[in-house]
């Protein structure tokens, strides 16, 4: 055989990921215990992300925060052509925090008006998998960090309307780290190369929301959030691969785009002497997804630009909740909600292997001092198990996921 | 009080909840009793790889890849080891020196990563007689690279072929009845057989230099000219000889057919169309140059297809579908004016019509796989259909295997055999097509684990 040129190119394929189903719904601990609802009642502070309409019923000014501990684990199966499903993989258990701060109030007591703001973490994933797994060429691990400001103005037009809105700027931090496909000469294992995508993200948008005031024990709440592009621009990308291919795979910036969908909600609240009752219904416009797109400034054959196929739908996901004042010092909460995924058969893909979701939440509440409050909750999510494929990098399994959420807050109301 | 039963129900959903997918479907043996597996064919089959026999090319064979999935399962009826091949003694190739991939300097100056022959001391000694380990000289991959089916009946055929001799029993003897003393000495219970491959390839990397149309005559008693393809009645006489031999003890088995070798990255790595005229009046002079002498061949701005000789020994410009060659020295077209101002001889080319013979002759010689096995009740691997889906793409656990040189992933520096990848993803088709036929649930293997092209 005689010697041959190698047509130089090592077309690897554009097939990763990160995204998903990545909202957090986790921006007030009350909320978070009564199954995510929390549009049509002002409870605290938090009402600033839940529906900025309800600052201006808040009585006084309120400090705010809470932090918790999202515990995702996903397991895996690979399901081979024949049907035979082998392979059991675990996520590695990663924990991440969001947390939210709030600070708010009506401007004086007998104001019309409030101001507020709201820091907080709507929408984040984490999620790793060992370096070697199955899937290791579409992702190794996925990191997505976001905070959002949210300076807000809250009106009370009358007895039964209070309206509000809130500017929404957006920060980010998005890690993805994938293996490549070529290995080095040395050795007989397999020495895989390695991409690693690293960028901050900025985006803008609003929040809008109005509380209705019905009866004195009868409230709706409705909000809209709008969709928050998270751009990454000039985003760091590196690889590491064999010397020889190192012209083929320079290091380079990358540019991406995060879309953020926007949320509508509608909400209602029934309060029966100690218990409250709260159904929202969340409208997320998933289908702004279509694609995750990833352009790098210098291109090669071998390095393309990323277009790889996410087909989100939007999804409609219930939700109820029920508060129980037990004592004037001690309240007790619980919800539930039904979570549909956005991800549509044959995009199920290994960075989110997102599934229908079952939700069940719990909670309390404690007023050890008058104006201060101690919150904690625990939500936990199951997913169904579910048969997907991602037909574009021909990967098939069975996933499920479970994750467990324990949050701990206080507020202070002076 | 209240707090602590919350705090415990909290702890034990906590505990409870770990997901754990247990839908694995428990490898079971279906129809077939894998205890004792036997692997018979040729090149494809033995490990061969990067233009050589090396020990971990063997290790990474279709065979041994199978031989490990059949040994998953444990319900009974599973493969037991050891799983014997038989072994050369280096990695640096046996009797040639293997391919690695390096920089080579082309006569225009450049420089590209191109295969060329490793440097490293060739360790044939040790690999010229191989002797099992196990004590009944036991052999469980008895694959012989390059033998064709038409080798079958050739008496001192070990004879010819080094690779064969360092294994056989008794040189001297047929290798039909080699293969009848390896089954007689293993006992398989089941089987993969892929031959024929070979009957159509040394035509093709010859260039389509023999008669082409199956019609060849032996060169010497029972002896068929390796350039050539073989005739079909010989073909199917004795085809049906081997699954015969190999299916004497009984044994379940899976005959593999032949796939489009056109396909292959060593027949598609050089486009024919690769000729680039950059202006106008190169083209003019071009077209000058062929019509002094008598030819009429139009050049266009950009790409052209190269001027070849055709099967007929006749000068004129290759056509859309034609294949050049991987042995082609680049050199000469680069710098001795090969495909542009001089014509690229006929045994670098596949023309239409001898393309046209290799398909008839695999149809035909599948044609007869597939009857054998409705005949004998055998799992029928249609191995050319993968070709077809890896010659499309394939996308398989996040890389695109395709069948372009290296990029590919799936074929060795040689063009033509398999990377480890490409061996394990040829057992996972098979593997399918065995738990569909024998209603067992062997489980693939995960191909990526193994490697692909090593890069310098």
């Amino acid at each position: 055989m005689k010697k041959h040129i190698i047509a130089a190119s090592l077309m690897l394929s554009a097939m990763t990921s990160f995204g998903g189903g990545y909202q957090l719904n986790m921006q007030g601990l009350r909320q978070l215990a009564m199954g995510g609802t929390g549009t049509a009642w002002p409870w605290d502070a938090s009402t600033i992300f839940y529906n900025p309409g309800g600052l201006a019923r808040l009585n006084g000014i309120q400090v705010y925060g809470s932090a918790m501990m999202v515990m995702p684990n996903t397991a895996f199966g690979n399901r081979d052509q024949s049907g035979v499903v082998s392979s059991n993989e675990q996520s590695v258990s990663q924990s991440f925090m969001p947390f939210s701060f709030y600070l708010g109030g009506r401007i004086h007591e007998d104001s019309r008006f409030a101001l507020g703001i709201g820091i907080n973490t709507p929408f984040g994933n984490r999620l790793s998998w060992n370096d070697n797994w199955l899937g290791k060429y579409m992702v190794q691990s996925v990191e997505l960090k976001t905070v959002f400001f949210q300076p807000t103005i809250s009106f009370r037009a009358s007895e039964w309307l209070s309206v509000g809105g809130g500017f929404v700027f957006g920060t980010g931090v998005l890690e993805y780290n994938r293996a490549l496909p070529v290995h080095g000469i040395q050795g007989a294992d397999i020495d895989d190369g390695r991409s690693n995508l690293r960028g901050s993200a900025t985006g803008v948008g609003f929040n809008l929301g109005a509380q209705i005031k019905a009866r004195e024990n009868i409230q709706f709440g409705l909000t809209y959030r709008s969709q928050v592009n998270m751009d990454v621009n000039g985003g760091a990308a590196k690889f590491t691969v064999p010397a020889s291919l190192s012209d083929s795979f320079p290091t380079t910036r990358f540019d991406t785009r995060m879309p953020m969908p926007q949320v509508a909600s509608i909400g209602m609240g029934w309060r029966l002497g100690d218990v409250t009752l709260q159904l929202d219904v969340n409208y997320t416009g998933w289908n702004s997804y279509d694609s995750m797109r990833i352009d790098f400034a210098k291109t090669t054959s071998t390095l393309q630009n990323i277009r790889a196929p996410r087909m989100y739908r939007n999804t409609l996901t219930p939700r109820a909740g029920l508060s129980y004042k037990l004592s004037r010092v001690v309240a007790l909460m619980g919800g539930a909600a039904y979570d549909p995924t956005p991800v549509t058969t044959g995009f199920v893909s290994p960075d989110l292997p997102d599934a229908d979701r079952i939700v069940l939440s719990c909670g309390m509440t404690v007023k050890p001092l008058p104006g201060l409050t101690i919150m904690a909750a625990f939500e936990s999510v199951n997913s169904v198990k579910r048969n997907g494929s991602y037909d574009y990098a021909g990967f098939n399994g069975v996933y499920q996921t479970t994750v467990f959420t324990p949050g701990l807050g206080l507020y202070y109301n002076f | 009080m209240k707090r602590i039963y919350i705090i415990g129900a909290a702890a034990f959903l906590f505990a409870a909840c770990k997901p754990k997918v247990n839908v694995t479907t428990p490898p079971s043996a279906g129809e077939v009793v894998f205890s004792n597996y036997m692997a018979i064919g040729s090149t494809f089959t033995s490990g061969f790889a990067d233009n050589s026999l090396t020990v971990s090319g063997q290790l990474n064979s279709y065979p041994q890849r199978l031989f490990e999935q059949f040994e998953t399962i444990k319900s009974g009826n599973g493969a037991t080891g050891p799983f014997v091949q038989p072994l050369v003694s280096g990695d640096n190739g046996y009797p040639n020196p293997k391919l690695i991939l390096g920089p080579v300097t082309y006569c225009d100056g450049t420089v590209a990563m191109a295969p060329v022959n490793t440097t490293m001391p060739l360790d044939s000694n040790g690999s010229w007689q191989y002797i099992s380990p196990i004590n009944n000289a036991q052999i469980n991959n008895t694959a012989i690279p390059g033998i064709r089916v038409a080798d079958y009946p050739v008496a001192g055929y070990a004879g010819l072929n080094p690779y064969a001799k360092r294994f056989f029993y008794n040189p001297a003897q047929r290798p039909i009845d080699e293969l009848y003393s390896r089954v007689f000495n293993l006992h398989p219970t089941f089987f993969t057989l892929w031959l024929g491959v070979n009957d159509v390839l040394g035509y093709a990397a010859a260039g389509g230099q023999g008669d082409g149309t199956g019609g060849a005559l032996p060169v010497a008693a029972n002896i068929y000219n390796t350039n050539d393809i073989t005739p079909t009645a010989v073909f199917t006489t004795i085809y049906d000889s081997i699954v015969t031999a190999a299916s004497s003890t009984t044994a379940s088995g899976a005959l593999i057919n032949i796939p489009d070798i056109s396909a292959l990255p060593y027949f598609t790595a050089i486009p024919s169309n690769g000729l680039i005229v950059t202006r106008q009046s190169q083209a003019d002079s071009l077209h000058a140059i062929y019509a002094s002498k008598g030819f009429d061949i139009v050049f266009q701005e950009g790409k052209n297809q190269y001027v070849v000789i055709d099967h007929d020994g006749k000068l004129r410009q290759s056509v859309p579908g034609e294949l050049i060659l991987m042995n082609t020295p680049l050199d000469s077209i680069k710098c001795a004016g090969w495909g542009s101002t001089k014509p690229i001889p006929s045994e670098y080319v596949l023309t239409t019509d001898e393309l046209q013979n290799i398909r008839n002759s695999v149809d035909k010689f599948n044609a007869y796989i597939k009857q054998e096995c409705q005949l004998r009740r055998l799992a029928y691997v249609d191995m050319n259909a993968f070709m077809k889906t890896l010659s499309s793409g394939m996308a398989y656990n996040g890389i695109d295997y395709s069948t372009s040189y290296l990029s590919g992933g799936a074929f060795s520096l040689d063009g033509v055999t398999f990377t480890p990848r490409g061996n394990a993803l040829v057992a996972n088709f098979i593997l399918t097509t065995i738990n569909n036929f024998y209603k067992s649930t062997v489980p693939h293997t995960d191909a990526n684990k193994y490697p692909g092209i090593k890069y310098p």
